[in-house]
């Protein structure tokens, strides 16, 4: 029985860690100054 | 205190072995996204094209031409299609700008592209455009979907403004990396005349001149199937004005040549991608597949704790030897 809750501990924790992970995200920034080119840059 | 050590394996096992499954077919379809903050530039080449020289209406061969062609994402308008559809998008202005060999401009084709940051598939929203005209884009435009697939794609062609399948068909090495060579034919097409073309000449201009521009192309992209970003890519494209209603009149070319990326655009690539590659792969490999093994090793490891623990072990166990006097 202590092994079972043992296994369910560490699936809830899983579960919690993703979700948590996945409702947080990716910041997302904000709109680069840089210009859309009409020149040709002479390196990347 | 075995029992103990090997219950907190076990739990930590279970977290594991749950983790692996969860980042790969959970986590990494919703974590994987463009960025909406994009911005990137690349420049193509092509050496010894044939262009049209307006002034005097008569094709010439020059050195170069080049085009540059810049991708920057809009945050603003992605939120906005973001509150009008509810979906994660992103939204791409691009321009690609064609110079001749002393700079100066050839043309120029604005375009928005609008489409799902996780899929790829696109978003009819947002004001998609080429050149300021309303298009509705099928399949993919500059860039693949993560993990891209050995399988034909729908690809936009912002010439002709329509999508039509670009066809995998070969697996190569390109610079140490493993890349999908994509290739795609587009037949002559009778195509919109850019707004913005040299010397204020306007597409009524040309119209009232009687003539219309056709246009063929084979595309071909060499893509990281990881990231779905092409490293090279390559395009022998052919434009011709033809005379309206007069099929025996030689057309003039407008521009014929094979463009190719800019090296020095080819090694940035590669390494951008070699770096944006190791993240995609964390989450669909590296970590799911050292999960799995940590999460069996530490299941292994608690199952014989659990074992040396029970009672019945230890009665069978062989007793320590007795110490011996000296």
């Amino acid at each position: 029985m202590r092994a079972l809750i043992a296994a369910v501990i560490g699936l809830a924790a899983a579960l919690a860690l993703i979700l948590t992970v996945t409702a947080i995200g990716a910041p997302t920034g904000s709109t680069s100054p840089k210009p859309l080119l009409t020149t040709v840059p002479r390196h990347p | 205190m075995r029992r103990k050590a090997s219950l907190v394996l076990l739990g930590i096992a279970a977290f594991c072995t749950a983790l692996s499954p969860l980042l790969r077919w959970y986590a990494f379809p919703r974590l994987a996204r463009i960025p909406a903050n994009e911005y990137q530039a690349v420049v193509l080449q092509a050496k010894n094209p044939t262009l049209l020289d307006y002034t005097r209406m008569k094709d010439v061969t020059v050195p170069e031409v080049s085009i540059v062609q810049t991708l920057r994402g809009n945050v603003a308008a992605a939120k906005q299609v973001r509150k009008e559809t509810g979906r994660d998008v992103v939204v791409w202005d691009a321009l690609s700008y064609i110079a001749d060999p002393h700079g100066a401009m050839v043309s120029e084709i604005p375009e928005r592209y609008v489409f799902d940051a996780h899929s790829q598939a696109p978003v009819h929203a947002g004001g998609e455009s080429v050149d300021g005209d309303p298009v509705r884009r099928q399949g993919i435009e500059f860039k693949w979907p993560f993990l891209t697939q050995k399988r034909d794609y729908y690809y936009f062609d912002a010439q002709t403004r329509t999508s039509a399948p670009i066809h995998y068909r070969d697996t190569e090495q390109f610079h140490g990396l493993k890349v999908y060579y994509f290739e795609q034919t587009v037949p002559w097409t009778k195509v919109p005349l850019p707004k913005k073309m040299p010397l204020g000449v306007t597409p009524a201009v040309v119209t009232a001149a009687g003539m219309e521009r056709w246009y063929t192309t084979k595309r071909m992209f060499w893509v990281d199937p990881v990231t779905g970003a092409p490293v090279n890519g390559e395009e022998i494209h052919q434009e011709e004005m033809r005379y309206i209603g007069h099929p025996e009149k030689k057309p003039l070319v407008a521009f014929a040549g094979d463009v190719k990326m800019r090296p020095d655009y080819v090694g940035s690539t590669v390494e951008l991608v070699k770096e944006k590659r190791q993240l995609v792969l964390a989450l669909t490999s590296y970590l799911p597949w050292g999960l799995l093994g940590l999460g069996g090793a530490l299941l292994t490891a608690a199952l014989l704790l659990e074992v040396r623990g029970r009672p019945g072990a230890a009665r069978t166990a062989k007793p320590a030897p007795e110490p011996v006097p000296a």
